[in-house]
């Protein structure tokens, strides 16, 4: 039985172990994509690589046999800068958006592709979870939004981008007109409290998200109704007051306590606020330098100085968001930055140090080139933009499901469970570093279940070993070779004719979403 | 439902079997017959045979050699080896592309006669640049050359026709006493017309009844001479002529031997003849003769020590008894009858032999690993996959020699312990295949190969198998899965093959240059090779001297001999007048060491250690007109399509290397290029799978090393070599007279023809290809 050392720690396997399995066997994890326990090692990816002792290169773990005596490093810079360049290289030649560009414009960065397809499918209840879980004011913003998020909408390139904004304003509008509008579940109470200043739509939405994480959230406000310039600023023709009310009455349900007609500076200052709360969120809108002067917070001529990406100030436990920082006047980045700042002020409350959101990976395709948009039509309808019939007026059921189906799905169909994504964001890769000529976009839609995505395989070969090990009439083949190999259908035929049989194991099997099924659960819930 | 005839096709798989591992061979054959492989003549091997659609397809879209669409009657085969390429190769191709009129996407010209494809290399360096239609190999090639290099062939072509219809009978050779005439028949020396050569000599002798035999023999080595011819008079004295015109065939003849009884010839009033009767100095025949104590000659060959090249230019290549009579056999006969296989593998140690394909491991380890291996079934392979582009001196060894690497073979069979082995060849090398293939009917005929060698119970049986266009194939597990009629993916070593080789037994791994320095050492002993050469490497090295050197050909040097000294004394230096500027040793593996370096003896670890490889042997000499940024982006383009694609390293980090690589070529380089560059080089060299990924930066490092400055001047949009096309332009200076030369050479038509005035260059129209410059009688276009 050889021993060997891992990272440091002794270990004894079996004759003919792999240093994978010697690690894993002390618990040590090594990420692989290319290696699928029960097959052969394919050492493809070479993610895998690890440091021994006395030996020049980096060895594949996956396929490198353990040997007496042998010393491994499996986390050292010079064997993760080697991971993160392997990543970096697949990752210049991945044709394919990890989101879509929808939901990246978006401040609030909602699942736009995810809720249009819960539309589609008639499962109005999923979609209004996936817009609140983003957007505490859809029904508003509905209405208000200048949507930047249609700009980048690939469906330009055909004719016009989808309409996403009264999309969402259908979801929410048929959830607030009814019975019972959706609530989020509350976690308990962790006891702790948060002093809101402002209930604009910054600090609503941060009452929203803190709400539900169990703090005990409450908003002080000077004017009578809370609302901020949603109430004060916004003609009613293009804002209803009845629907503002009806969404803030979620937060109220919520359990958010409003003190209005409270000026902070004036009735209670921010030292008592500091005091009274375990962390205070300051959401005041537009204000002078004088009036936040006032407050006792450090202010620019733009603006309360924050951390860019924690939403903190200079004072201790004290966050601020939306206009008083830096008075875009967007309520989409102001609703965003009340989530976002309700999710640094959880972390700060639960002691640990407060990091803000982390953006997650993703991979940009980049501009359509000639013809790519065509093959993305070719899978949705053609049909043009849908308008509502009177301006102003949200979609009809018939509308939104005509509009949903416009959707071009360019976004990731294993956005969630891509082992090229999870090591991109684990070893914060740049996407971007080495540049070359894009592939065209390819996607083959024969299989009735399964979508293959050329673009997105990395070559390691999985679904080539798992149809022919269960005798696949035809199967899948290594085509061409070098830079331009390819996974293909042997005689140019289908993936339906290659994947008689094993089209579901290949999925399970493939990292990336190379092979994916065309609709399912793991590719609806994003 | 498809007009192929799928007749063929099941006559093939009924003649050699229906085995997976067949594949290849299959896919040769169909392709030999339709040209290409038609998709129903693949979808019917997979009928009749255990080849499945995958393996087909995957086979068949990974080695060059296979088409998958109908090429034209004839294919041109440009050659962009290493030399090749340094000579202009990018220019012949645009211009047979030009020339007939293929537009972009395209191979083949609209009256499908003929398809133009690159091939990798046709180890033919010393004609660089070069390309080869059919059988026929042209040399020396010019951008306005091409048109009458299509003329030639289709001639060549009728007159071939006619020839088969006809063929005359065969002299006899071989009786002594009557001196005889040898004429070199190496790929280097048919490519320069010694074929053509024979063909006059045959004639000429059946006209004037003069009885001497003629005797083909391998490859001399001067291939800058070809073709060579050689009159050994019965006295013993000989005659050697260089670049022989095949009409002046008769005359040398004559001049050297008596026709039969005085007859008349009714043709010997011809011009030349009567030239030579009158006056024996007369220019037609003396232009081509050399004298070996000549001084360039005597340079050339005087450094030289043959061993793998032993008897170089005396031996009939596929005289079996020629070789007999010259020791053939008897180390074999030695090691069998009085040697045990440790004796053997002990003298191997001790002449210190290393591996020749490269890596230099010695040789003894390799061979002692196989005989410990476990018992049983044992293989042994002779890798003769020479790829890299600017290398021929494995195809020279096999042409010329191939009894001696047969003899190699048996010898380590024998020590190891194996009974069974497989020349691997590659397909861009006919004759090699040809010459060996014939070479072992021969020896199986004189129970030299087969059971019961010398009557000592001992069995070797060989067979060749076909390479079919992969670099990669050269790795030794990648070849190994070749030959089981797989694509040639490397896997992770170990296990070696020496543990689990061809179909899985344990399997010795040679190159051919090895096996052929094994006869020698046992005949003459270990001692005498380990006399040669440096501490750590013992003996010669072939090597194959091209580029911008006035001497080009195949080498053998003893190890330890300086750059300098090859490529001063033995090459005759840079031709043309320009400065030695590098020499790029060891093709895309290798690196290019600086003239400043030149003076480093040639030994494994001295290469290695100034950024080089030995490498099967390349060696291809630059001058200052060559960019070596350029050189880099070649050597890069070239391993991003032969990686096998397995490894993301190669697959793709060789693929952005080659993007940075071009984008400074092109003038669209950035500072931070060259850092990317080499901290990309640095990974792949680190974490690639195999030997070619692990190899594949060495050509980057070695120039950012040698010749940062060129990169730096690249960043700035200059190529100080006056190379890379985007950043250069041609201009006429007033030193122009006129002669319109230019234009009328011109491919692109950028030069409007205006006597006797000076003359212009459209840079919109100008394609950058150098002609106008290189036929300027007055040196009036220059580069900027």
């Amino acid at each position: 039985m050889p021993k060997l050392i891992i990272d440091n720690r002794e270990v004894a396997v079996d004759n003919g172990a792999t240093i994978l399995d010697a690690a894993k066997k002390l618990g040590i994890e090594i990420p692989t994509m290319c290696f699928l326990s029960g097959q052969s090692p394919s050492t493809s990816c070479m993610i895998c690589v690890v440091k021994v002792e006395g030996v020049d290169n980096l060895l594949p773990a996956c396929g490198a046999v353990a040997k007496d005596g042998m010393r491994v490093e499996t986390c050292s810079d010079e064997v993760r800068e080697a991971r993160r360049t392997a990543l970096e290289l697949q990752l210049s030649d991945h044709v394919g958006d990890c989101m879509g560009p929808c939901q990246v414009t978006c401040p609030a960065h909602m699942n736009i592709p995810l809720m249009i397809r819960q539309i589609a499918g008639g499962e109005l209840g999923d979609a209004i979870a996936t817009v609140k879980s983003d957007i505490a004011l859809p029904a508003v913003l509905g209405r208000i939004c200048p949507a930047p998020c249609e700009k980048p909408c690939r469906r330009s390139a055909f004719d016009e981008p989808v309409s996403i904004c009264l999309l969402k304003r259908y979801v929410a509008d048929i959830d607030i007109e009814s019975a019972k509008p959706y609530l989020p579940s509350r976690k308990a109470s962790q006891g702790k409290t948060v002093a809101i200043i402002g209930a604009g739509p910054a600090g609503l939405a941060a009452a929203y998200y803190l709400q539900q994480e169990g703090l005990d959230c409450t908003i002080f406000d000077d004017r009578e109704e809370p609302g901020g310039m949603l109430r004060y600023g916004v003609p009613v023709d293009e804002l209803s007051r009845e629907v503002l009310d009806k969404e803030i009455a979620c937060v109220a349900r919520l359990g958010a306590v409003f003190k209005c007609g409270t000026r902070v500076g004036d009735q209670v200052s921010l030292d008592d606020l500091q005091k009274d709360f375990d962390a205070v969120f300051v959401a005041t809108g537009q204000s002078s330098i004088d009036d936040l002067n006032r407050l006792g917070i450090e202010a620019t001529q733009k603006g309360i100085a924050v951390d860019a990406q924690t939403y903190q100030t200079k004072l201790a436990g004290v966050f601020a968001g939306g206009d008083a920082v830096h008075q875009r006047r967007l309520t989409i980045r102001a609703v965003a930055d009340g989530k976002e700042a309700a999710f640094s002020i959880c972390q700060y409350l639960s002691g640990r140090e407060a990091t803000g959101v982390t953006k997650p990976f993703n991979s940009r395709m980049g501009k359509l080139m000639d013809g790519e948009v065509d093959k993305f039509v070719a899978t949705v309808s053609g049909a043009p933009r849908i308008e509502p019939s009177q301006a102003g007026d949200g979609f009809t059921d018939e509308q939104a499901r005509g509009e949903a189906a416009r959707c071009l799905r360019c976004d990731c169909r294993k956005a969630g469970n891509c082992k090229l994504r999870s090591y991109a964001q684990e070893y914060g890769v740049r996407a971007t570093r080495y540049k070359g000529d894009r592939r065209l976009f390819e996607q083959q839609l024969q299989h009735p279940d399964v979508i293959y995505e050329p673009g997105k395989c990395i070559d390691c070969g999985l679904c080539i070993k798992i149809a022919a090990e269960s005798r696949e009439e035809l199967g899948l083949s290594f085509v061409g070779r070098g830079f331009d190999v390819r996974v293909a259908v042997p005689f140019d035929r289908s993936i339906a004719d290659g994947l008689k049989l094993t089209a579901a194991k290949c999925v399970e099997a493939c990292p990336t979403a190379a092979l994916a099924f065309k609709d399912s659960a793991t590719a609806r819930s994003g | 439902m498809s007009d192929v005839d799928l007749t063929f096709v099941d006559q093939t798989v009924r003649k050699g079997g229906t085995g997976p591992e067949r594949v290849l061979e299959i896919l040769q054959a169909i392709q030999g017959h339709f040209g290409y492989l038609p998709k129903e003549a693949l979808e019917r091997v997979c009928e009749l045979t255990e080849i499945t659609p995958a393996s087909i397809a995957g086979v068949s879209s990974f080695y060059n050699q296979f088409r998958h669409r109908p090429a034209g009657r004839h294919i041109i085969h440009v050659c962009v080896g290493t030399a090749c390429h340094v000579k202009g190769a990018d220019q012949i191709y645009d211009a047979f592309r030009r020339h007939l009129g293929i537009p972009d996407g395209e191979d083949t010209d609209a009256e499908r006669l003929f398809t133009v494809e690159e091939i990798a290399c046709l180890g033919c360096c010393t004609l660089a640049p070069a390309a080869q239609i059919g059988e026929v190999t042209y040399g020396h090639l010019t951008p306005d050359s091409v048109a009458t290099v299509l003329s030639d062939f289709l001639k060549y072509e009728q007159a071939r026709s006619r020839d088969l219809k006809q063929r005359h009978k065969r002299h006899g050779r071989g009786a002594d006493g009557r001196g005889e005439i040898r004429i070199g028949l190496g790929s280097c020396c048919v490519a320069r017309g010694s074929g053509k050569l024979h063909g006059a000599l045959q004639q000429a002798l059946a006209e004037t009844g003069i009885e001497v035999p003629v005797k083909r023999v391998g490859c001399v080595g001067m291939c800058h001479q070809t073709p060579l011819l050689e009159m050994v008079l019965p006295d013993g004295k000989s005659y050697l002529y260089a670049r022989v015109d095949p009409e002046d065939a008769k005359a040398i003849l004559m001049r050297h031997f008596r026709t039969k009884g005085l007859r008349r010839l009714v043709n010997s009033a011809s011009r030349v003849i009567d030239n030579i009767l009158t006056n024996g100095n007369a220019e037609p025949v003396t232009r081509y003769s050399i004298n070996v104590r000549e001084p360039a000659v005597a340079d050339f060959l005087g450094n030289q020590v043959h061993i793998a090249t032993e008897f170089c230019g005396e031996i009939d290549p596929v005289d079996l008894d020629e070789y007999l009579r010259n020791d053939g056999f008897k180390a074999l006969q030695h090691c069998l009858k009085e040697m045990s296989p440790e004796d053997i593998i002990a003298q191997i140690e001790h002449s210190g032999l290393r591996g020749r394909g490269g890596a230099g491991y010695p040789t003894h380890l390799k061979w002692t690993a196989v005989r410990d291996a476990s018992s049983g079934k044992k293989y042994l392979v002779c890798n003769g996959d020479e790829g890299d582009p600017g290398a021929f001196m494995d195809r020279m060894l096999m042409e010329s020699y191939p009894y001696r690497i047969i003899e190699g073979m048996a010898i380590a069979a024998h020590s190891v312990g194996a009974d069974e082995g497989v020349l691997y060849i590659r397909a861009e090398y006919p004759l090699a295949i040809k010459r060996v293939s014939e070479a072992i009917d021969k020896c199986r005929e004189r129970g030299l190969l087969g059971d019961n060698l010398f009557g000592t119970g001992f069995a070797l049986h060989l067979r060749i198998a076909a390479g079919a266009g992969a670099f990669v194939c050269g790795e030794e597990t990648a070849l190994l899965a070749s030959i089981e009629g797989r694509r040639g993916m490397p896997r992770l070593r170990p296990p070696y093959p020496a543990e689990t080789g061809l179909w899985k037994r344990p399997t010795l791994i040679n190159n051919v240059e090895t096996y052929a320095a094994v006869p020698w050492i046992i005949r003459h002993g270990a001692e005498a090779f380990a006399k040669l050469g440096t501490s750590t490497s013992k003996g010669t090295k072939v090597f194959a001297l091209a580029g911008k050197i006035a001497r080009g050909g195949l080498i053998e040097v003893p190890m330890g001999i300086s750059m300098r000294q090859i490529v001063n004394d033995i090459g005759g230096g840079i031709a043309g007048g320009l400065r030695f500027k590098a020499v790029q040793v060891g093709g895309p593996s290798g690196g290019c060491i600086p003239a400043q370096l030149a003076h480093v003896p040639v030994d494994y670890e001295t290469l290695t250690d100034v950024g080089a490889m030995m490498g099967s042997g390349g060696l291809v000499v630059l001058d200052e007109s060559d960019c070596m940024v350029e050189i880099a982006r070649y050597f890069l383009e070239f391993t991003q399509n032969q990686s096998c694609g397995r490894c993301t390293f190669c697959r793709i980090g060789t693929r952005r290397m080659l993007d940075i690589l071009e984008r400074l070529c092109g003038g669209e380089g950035k500072r931070a290029d060259i850092d990317e560059l080499e901290h990309l080089a640095q990974m792949t060299r680190r974490a690639s799978l195999c030997g070619l990924g692990k190899t594949a930066p060495n050509p980057v490092l070695s120039t950012i090393k040698y010749f940062r400055d060129e990169y730096e001047a690249h960043i700035e949009k200059r190529c100080p070599a006056g190379k890379c096309t985007a950043l250069i332009k041609y201009l006429v200076t007033d030193d122009c007279i006129g002669c319109t030369i230019c234009a009328q050479h011109c491919p692109a038509d950028a030069i409007e023809a205006v006597l006797y005035e000076k003359h212009e260059i459209d840079a919109v129209k100008c394609i950058r290809c150098g002609t106008c410059k290189s036929v300027c009688p007055a040196d009036a276009v220059k580069v900027e």
